[in-house]
Formats: structure tokens, sequence, C-alpha cells
């Protein structure tokens, strides 16, 4: 029982968040639990950006294009299914290109999907984080690579479809038939389980507890003998990972992926979840990206006009005045709410034992 | 070669063009450290006041720009002494909350005058012919208005006294406080400084380019990209800054396509960073 007591708050709101997402689908229509397979992903799109910006402090802004890696290599699987698809046709290209070929196993997208975003990583981790340049020149770079990204999507029409994206995707179709979308939604909340789990582990683990450095103090972390730039670069390549990951499960559930998904637009919508939600502590991702877009589905039904200005004014009041987001000030009320407890009973005692010296 | 002198001399509007932009976040972000991610949003106010003031009420160009100037830096005022002042040695909560701010205005702006876009009419019209490559007179207006606001600003830091403040007070901000200055208004106005620029550039872009409610957000990563490749904290290396990335686009583009030539000037522009992160033409700071 005491070690129950332990347990910090926002774990007991996790394991909360997971029933209702277990039991949800059994009541309540079937768009709806295709609505809510999208949150899912994101939840797992914002805890790989929460490992990278809640734990090491590196404020990516541009986060969607790793998970537009992802969607766009299962998208283009399924595109090519059929032969040649009609946009690769348009532009005059008869025969699926050799680079390509592999892409048509499902598994090998997958694959692809999953190691493209982590290589890019490695690449780019290895160009920023190595240079004696602070954490901003990281936003900075991030946010114009999320504006290129999305052009480079666009001009490569002969391969993306340009703006409007790759459609029809099916849901990892076994046999040819596509899975329904209960099982995908549970598939996806399983993998979103796993993906907690792992982070819950790796940031309890000591090298979650040198990220967590890194975002305190990097140079006295330089001073103990660690290599913060390296750490970094694996962090961002994990986070890369299951950025992908996401865009992987995140694809079949909208049934497609368009440029939109992986903009600055995409990105910086991932960090006011995360804003919203709290970082640092894995369920600030989980309750921020669940409450903001089921705010949005909500509220852009009625007020589509005013959803970003609504989205403006709640951001800057969780600047101002909640800068740990929901779940970090839930945390922090237990955090005073045991210490006071605490003092409460240490001054009980106290007078007991002034009482027994009398 | 008439190709390639063709595109260098776009290379030289597109650099203006650049040089005008960034020159607003060179202040703020190069001297006062602040990550405004609104930028872009001010340059798009700017726009919209040169729209309001050229089109709508029919006043001449050169007013225009002078009032877009001026609605920018106003909202730059209300920003720093509504929001950054509270958030000051806190980056990334300046980057939210501006970033917030950068939603809110997008937002406003496309209430208030529609997400149509709109048109600003040419000031200047006509062609310079030099031989082959054919310059439109506005690119000439450009690239003047550039290099005077160029002057302008260095003027102003170098010559005045309010720029020897606010040199002063990127220095060593405890030392100009204890010699009885206000630091704190210095920081107003060099972010509304800032701001005015920027409201400046909308200006400039508006007849261009068309005026809309997200045209902010291209002109932010590329003012934040000639700021890095120039140096953070140089204004005549953002000069030079925007003359590489400038060029090395056009030029680039003329070859290939545009996204390639972005792509490229983006991997320079990665390049440098490992390799001279203090920018290709920052001085030795002590």
């Amino acid at each position: 029982m005491t070690k129950l007591k332990k347990i910090p708050i926002n774990r007991w709101i996790d394991l909360g968040v997971l029933l209702f997402l277990l039991v949800f689908p059994l009541f309540t229509q079937t768009f709806r639990v295709e609505m809510m397979g999208r949150f899912i992903a994101y939840v797992i799109f914002a805890i790989s950006l929460d490992l990278l910006w809640g734990y090491t402090g590196l404020m990516s802004l541009g986060h969607a294009v790793l998970f537009g890696m992802g969607g766009y290599m299962i998208a283009l699987c399924y595109s090519m299914q059929g032969g040649v698809p009609a946009f690769m046709t348009r532009e005059g290209i008869n025969a699926i290109p050799s680079f390509l070929v592999p892409l048509q196993t499902p598994a090998v997208a997958v694959i692809a999907g999953l190691l493209l975003p982590v290589v890019f990583a490695f690449i780019l981790g290895n160009f920023l984080f190595r240079s004696k340049v602070s954490g901003v020149f990281f936003s900075i770079i991030t946010l114009a690579l999320a504006q290129i990204f999305k052009d480079f999507i666009i001009n490569q029409q002969k391969f993306t479809n340009g703006f409007n994206g790759l459609q029809g995707v099916p849901r990892f179709p076994i046999d040819g038939i596509p899975l329904s979308k209960i099982h995908y939604y549970y598939i996806i909340l399983l993998v979103a389980v796993l993906v907690y789990l792992f982070c819950l582990w790796l940031t309890k683990s000591r090298f979650g507890k040198v990220a967590v450095s890194i975002r305190e103090n990097e140079a006295r972390l330089g001073f103990l003998g660690y290599k913060p730039a390296n750490f970094k670069i694996v962090i961002y390549m994990i986070s890369g990972f299951i950025a992908g990951l996401a865009g992987i499960l995140y694809t079949p559930m909208t049934n497609g992926i368009t440029p939109e998904d992986v903009s600055v637009v995409a990105s910086t919508a991932v960090l006011v979840w995360l804003a919203v939600g709290g970082r640092g502590n894995l369920t600030g991702a989980i309750v921020g990206t669940l409450c903001v877009n089921w705010a949005q589905s909500l509220l852009s039904e009625s007020f589509a006009d005013y959803w970003q200005l609504i989205l403006g004014i709640i951001l800057l009041a969780i600047v101002f005045f909640i800068p740990n987001g929901l779940v970090g000030k839930v945390i922090e009320k237990q955090h005073n709410f045991r210490i006071n407890r605490k003092r409460v009973k240490i001054t009980a005692f106290n007078r007991s034992m002034k009482g027994a010296e009398v | 070669m008439s190709v390639f002198m063709q595109q260098f001399a776009n290379g030289v509007n597109l650099a203006a063009l650049l040089l005008i932009a960034a020159l607003g976040l060179v202040i703020i972000f190069g001297l006062m450290n602040v990550i405004n991610m609104a930028h872009g949003e001010l340059i798009m106010i700017g726009a919209y006041a040169t729209y309001f003031a050229n089109t709508v009420l029919d006043l001449p160009f050169w007013v225009a720009m002078i009032i877009a100037f001026l609605v920018s830096a106003a909202v730059g005022i209300l920003i720093e002494v509504i929001i950054i002042k509270r958030l000051y040695s806190k980056p990334t909560e300046t980057l939210l909350a501006t970033f917030a701010l950068s939603i809110i205005f997008v937002q406003l702006v496309q209430l208030i005058f529609s997400p149509e876009n709109k048109y600003v009419a040419m000031p200047i019209k006509g062609i310079l012919k030099v031989g082959t490559v054919s310059i439109p007179n506005y690119n000439l207006f450009i690239i003047a208005v550039a290099l005077s606001i160029l002057a302008m600003t260095g003027v102003l830091l170098l010559k005045t006294k309010f720029g020897k403040k606010m040199r002063a007070v990127t220095q060593n901000r405890q030392m100009v406080e204890c010699l009885g200055i206000a630091t704190s208004k210095v920081d107003t106005w060099t972010f509304a400084y800032g701001a005015g620029l920027a409201g400046l550039a909308g200006a400039v872009i508006a007849p261009i380019n068309s005026v809309s409610p997200t045209m902010g957000g291209a002109y932010l990563t590329d003012s934040f990209m000639t700021v890095v490749v120039g140096g953070v904290q140089s204004i005549i290396g953002t000069a030079l800054g925007s003359g590489i990335v400038g060029e090395s686009r056009t030029i680039l583009a003329g070859f290939s396509n545009e996204v390639f030539a972005k792509i490229l000037v983006f991997l320079i522009i990665i390049v440098i960073i490992r390799f001279k992160p203090e920018g290709l033409f920052a001085r030795e700071r002590r």
C-alpha cells in the first residue's frame, strides 16, 4: 500500500486514459472511433517530441517532417499496389522507378518508414549538435526544414502526387481485406501502450537521466565527462523512430497523407499539444494531445473561423499562467500536498514527543 | 551568359528583399536575443497597412510605407510591453508566446480583411534594359530602399545616443542600469524599431507579391536563414548574408528549379552552422 501511494499522480491519469480508450469503441459510432484512432497516433507523435523537447530540451519546430517520412513511405507503398499509379502516368512515368520497386512490399515500406527518419535525424543531428550553437538554432533550422520539406513534397509531384497527397491508403490489408476500423484502432492503441512503456523505461534509465541533465545544465554534464552531443543525436534518432512509427500508423487510419501533414503548421500543432498538456512527464503529451484535438474537432465544427484564434489565446494563457502545462500543474499540486501532509505529521509527532517529556 | 546575368540581377533583387526583411530580425534576435516567431506577421501587418493606405485610402505609396512602419512599430511596442517584457531570459516561453501571437495575428487579419489575396498597385512602372538584362524599375527602388535602411540602421546604431544605449544594453545590461539608464525603455524602443523595419519590409513586398494573411511564414524562415549565414550580431554580416542567400538561390534556381535551389541553400546553411557557427562575417567579440 505504501508503495502504491508513492506512484506519482500522473501515472494514475495515464491508466485512466488507457481504460477510457479501451472501452471507447464500445459506446460510440465508427467515425468517432476513426477520429480517436487518429488522435492516438498523434499521441505517439507527441510522445516522440516529448522525449526530444520535454526531456532533453531540444525544441524541434519541424517534427512533422519525421512523422511525414513514415507516413509517405507507407502511402507510396499502397498507392503502387495496383501497378503504376495514375499520378505517375500523368507525368509520363510508365514503369515504377527502380528505387521505388522495393517499397511495393509493405514490410519494406514499414522498415523504410522507420529507418528514414532515424538516418535523417542522425545526419542532421551530427551537423547541428556537434556545432557550438545554442539550442535556438536547432529550432530555427528545423522550422526551415519543415517549410522546405513541404515544398519538396509538393514539387515532387510525379512521386508524391503533389498538393493532393496520396489518398486511398488501406488499413494494412491481409489477403486483400483491410483491417476493420475497430481492429485497427486497437492495434494503434497497443502500439501506443508499448511506445509509452518503452519511453517510461527509457526516461527512468540512466540514459534518460543524462538526457534530462542536458536540458538542465549541458555545460556541467560536459565537465562530468559526458559528451552531450552524442546523447542528443541518439535521442533525436529515437524520437525520429517513434515519430516515423506514428506516421505509419496515422496514414492508413485517415486514409491518406497530404503535404499539410508534414508542414510547419502540423509541426507547431504538436508543440501546442505538448505545451498545453505539459512537458517532460509523458502524461502531458497524452492528455494535451487528446484534449486539444478533441476540443478542435468539437469547436471547429461550430466555430471554424475562430478555432485558430482560440488556440492562440489558449497557448498564450498557458505560457503565462501555467507554464508547466495542465499535467505539470497537477503534479505540482500533488507534490505540495504531500510535502504539507508530511509537515503536519512531523509537527504532530513533535508535539506528542513534547507531551511525553512533560 | 545572358541567362546568368539575368539571374544575377534577379538575385540582387531577392537579396535586397531579404535584407529588408532580415534587418528587423537582426535587431530583435541579434541585439536583444529575443526569438520573435511573429516577425513574419509583423511583415504581413506592414503589407496590410500598405494595402489599406495605398489601395483603400488612395494615399501615395511613400506615405503608405511610413504608415506601414508606424503601424508595425506600434504593434511591436504592444508585443514588447505586454508579452516579451515578462519573458526575458526564458527563450522557450518567448518562442511559444510569440508563436501564439503569430497564430492570433493571422486569424485576426483573416477576420478583418477576409482570407482573399489583396493587391497593391506597382508604384513605379517601367523596365530598365542593360544589354540583354532587363530590370524592372521597382526592383531598383527596392535595392535603393534596402541600402538606405541599412545606412539608416548603421547611423542609428553607431552615431546616435540611442544607438549607443542600444549597443550598451546588449553588451552589459547591469552596468548600463547602474549608470542610470532605463534599460526597459531601451528594450521597448529597440523592439519597436525592429518591428517597424519588418513593417517597412511588408510595404516593399506588397506590390510584388500578393498580400495574404499567411504570407509571413515564408519570410520568417528566410530572414532567420539570412541572419544565421551572416552572423547573428552583425548588421553588415546580415547584408552580406542576404547577398549570399539571395544570389545562390536565384542562380541555382536558374539551373534547376526553385525548390532544389532552396534545398541546396538550406544544406549550405547547415554546413555553415557546423563549421562556422558564429556566422560567416561575425567579428571577434570579447
